[in-house]
């Protein structure tokens, strides 16, 4: 018997605010969060600009395990926002980006003499930060006692991370979990490896402008950072408990495209089955979807591939359905960008409202659909379908429903 | 550690393939379904390719899975790293012996093969499997070590177990023998020598019963049990003393990481074994398989 599986609690940390409540102020005021990069100083590289955090947390070293920490503080706390924490063991599902890779610290060790930092944390942050050190440090803190799950399917991996922990859940392999995603790769090895790809955009000039998905003059994505968490239990534990309920999540699909390392599928087909597969998973057909939170990389592929997959889902409903670009206004977060996207997804269905996609001025004729341009609009949501496409040809849905007991 | 993630007799999945991939390089030639994509990969795709290759032709798959009833889980270990590539980044990075931001962005970054993070990303062992072998179902791909490999085949398992695909890749793959992994497993405490840090990858095609049957598959084996516990703890202060168990061999002489699992599988004859693997992040797993 397959149990429901509810949010019950929420945290992120992102370029255009570090509380739910801030960041869904301003998904819905349409902010820019992109800047020129501070983090570092890019000098010549192509791409000078990315959405980062504004951060004044810890210091540590590597900012996602940091981001992560934060988030599953929140949503913990927004969890036990009713008195009572989730009950029994839990577990975590995190998607983590690429080990933090230090240029500093590489030519230290080249120096001669050179010995290692003395203590282990120092140590493990020297050189190369391994990412797995994230789902520990969480797992330690809020004392979850199953086996973490780390993703690494790229862009999917946040939306990875909650499918299967949904999955946990709905099977009663795991009575409550965390999950979400977090990264930060605006760092010189970072940004020099998108750079090398040619995947980032280089409109430095004005840099909230950057990011225009589905628009014609796309030049690429713009690089973002932050972590999203979540809250899942069965909603047995969560109406036993009396906590307030964000939403249900019905379905999960991931799938392969099999296709190309940098470009998806001509047609659209590993986003196609990802999509479908959430709602066969839910049982429900393609009729009953009010919203869709795209990818939407601002990406030349991914765009227009995009939309072919959904008008292919959605058929004649395509054009009636709002799509929204999350990453228009903080940029591509990587492995983190599906868990907080999916957070956006839910705070809009909760507000009543679908955010804009803003930076839409002159749509690619190949990006027709309704992307809901410049301004947020009220739209009542029962169902959202929220998604992450993967380089690599790693796709991932979620499909959320609005909680209506 | 009083947690039992995951404990079941599993009598509805079986085994019906194995293979593995011991050293490097190696070569994936013969599982290529696309040649223009062999310039991007790296030792960990060419591993795991070739493991994926040859279990699925000792299961009679090679060719012939079904695509999207088949579903890929895969643990991957540390992102490997050549100290020559490395060395160029360093070399044209310094100015006055320190690193130069100016000196990175117009000249190490122009230098550096784009080519070299595809190679050594984590995702992509996953891709190359599924493009080489049409894998287009379902997929969990994990990381760094052994307690992850468990966690993916939990997940299969699962899978398997409510109707959600038909077949499972279960593997992991390991580079170990370069710069960056050989760094990571230096600075531990106590430090892991560069000696015992082995290459390899593994895999394991599990099916449902039925579906075994229905295409007449030779049964290879089962996996009887499977149970994973896991102790929380900082990774910065306390990290847990590691060690695998393979019956009665303990503490194996090469550390396969993320692939030790399928690759001691892979490597038995006919028997009853338990597999049980203590790892550096605090997850104790175990399981016990029946081979044919």
């Amino acid at each position: 018997m397959r149990r429901r599986v509810v949010v019950t609690g929420m945290g992120v940390v992102s370029p255009i605010g570090n509380t739910v409540a801030t960041f869904t102020e301003n998904l819905l005021t349409g902010v820019s969060g992109v800047g020129p990069i501070t983090l570092f100083d890019p000098a010549a590289l192509p791409t000078r600009i990315a959405a980062e955090v504004r951060w004044d947390g810890p210091p540590l070293a590597d900012r996602k395990i940091a981001f992560a920490l934060a988030a599953a503080d929140q949503a913990c706390l927004d969890a036990r926002s009713c008195g009572t924490r989730p009950r029994g063991d839990g577990g975590l599902s995190l998607g983590v980006g690429l080990e933090l890779f230090r240029m500093d610290d590489l030519v230290a060790s080249r120096r001669p003499g050179f010995v290692l930092p003395e203590t282990l944390a120092d140590r493990l942050s020297f050189l190369q930060t391994p990412s797995d050190l994230a789902v520990h440090s969480i797992s330690h803190r809020h004392g979850l006692r199953t086996a973490p799950l780390t993703h690494v399917s790229a862009c999917a991996a946040g939306t990875d991370a909650i499918g299967a922990a949904f999955r946990l859940v709905a099977s009663g392999r795991r009575r409550w979990m965390l999950a979400g995603g977090t990264d930060s790769m605006i760092n010189p090895l970072g940004v020099a490896g998108f750079c090398g790809i040619r995947a980032t955009s280089t409109s430095n000039a004005i840099p909230s402008r950057a990011s225009r998905p589905f628009d014609r003059a796309r030049d690429g994505f713009v690089l973002g950072e932050g972590a999203g968490i979540l809250v899942l239990e069965a909603l047995d534990d969560a109406r036993d408990r009396g906590v307030r309920i964000d939403a249900e999540i019905v379905g999960y699909g991931n799938s392969f495209d099999a296709h190309g390392i940098s470009e998806p599928h001509p047609e659209g087909r590993g986003a196609y089955q990802a999509m479908a597969r959430a709602l066969a998973d839910a049982g429900v057909d393609a009729s009953v979807i009010d919203c869709i939170n795209a990818h939407g990389t601002s990406t030349r592929k991914n765009d227009p591939i995009e939309t072919a997959a959904v008008k292919r889902l959605l058929g004649q409903r395509a054009h009636a359905v709002p799509m929204c670009a999350t990453k228009s206004m903080i940029g591509h977060l990587i492995s983190g960008a599906g868990a907080v996207e999916a957070i956006a997804a839910i705070a809009c269905m909760r507000a009543g409202w679908v955010h804009p996609t803003i930076n839409l001025d002159d749509p690619d004729p190949a990006c027709d659909l309704d992307y809901v341009a410049h301004k947020a609009r009220p739209h009542r949501q029962r169902y959202v379908l929220s998604n992450s496409f993967g380089f690599g040809g790693q796709n991932a849905a979620l499909l959320f429903k609005a909680f209506d007991a | 550690m009083d947690q039992r993630s995951a404990a079941a007799d599993r009598d509805s999945v079986v085994v019906t393939g194995l293979g593995d991939a011991l050293s490097t390089p190696c070569d994936p030639t013969p599982y290529l379904r696309n040649h223009k994509l062999r310039k991007y990969m790296g030792a960990q795709d060419d591993l795991a390719v070739v493991a994926a290759g040859r279990a699925l032709e000792a299961a009679g798959l090679l060719g012939a899975s079904p695509s999207e009833r088949t579903g890929l889980y895969l643990a991957v270990g540390y992102i490997p790293f050549d100290a020559e590539d490395i060395d160029e980044l360093h070399a044209e990075s310094l100015e006055d012996g320190r690193f130069s931001m100016r000196r990175f962005s117009t000249d190490a970054y122009p230098a550096a093969n784009p080519l070299l993070a595809f190679r050594c990303l984590p995702n992509m062992p996953a891709f190359h499997v599924s493009v080489n072998f049409d894998v287009q179902g379902p997929y969990f791909v994990t990381y760094p070590g052994p307690g992850q490999l468990y966690l993916a085949l939990e997940a299969a398992a699962a899978a398997l177990d409510d109707g959600t695909i038909d077949v499972a890749l279960v593997g992991g793959v390991a580079h170990q023998r370069n710069f960056l992994v050989s760094h990571h497993f230096h600075r531990l405490d106590p430090p892991v020598a560069a000696e015992r840090l082995a290459d390899g990858a593994g895999c394991l095609v599990l099916e449902t019963t039925t579906h075994a049957a229905l295409r007449g598959a030779p049964i290879r084996g089962r996996l009887l049990a499977l149970d994973i516990v896991y102790a929380p703890h900082d990774p910065f202060r306390d990290p847990p003393p590691p060690g695998e168990w393979m019956d009665d061999k303990t503490n194996p002489d090469e550390e396969r990481g993320a692939a030790s699992l399928p690759i001691a599988l892979a490597r038995v004859g006919p028997g009853r074994y338990q597999h049980r693997v203590v790892t550096r992040d605090g997850i104790e797993a175990a399981s016990r398989w029946e081979l044919r």
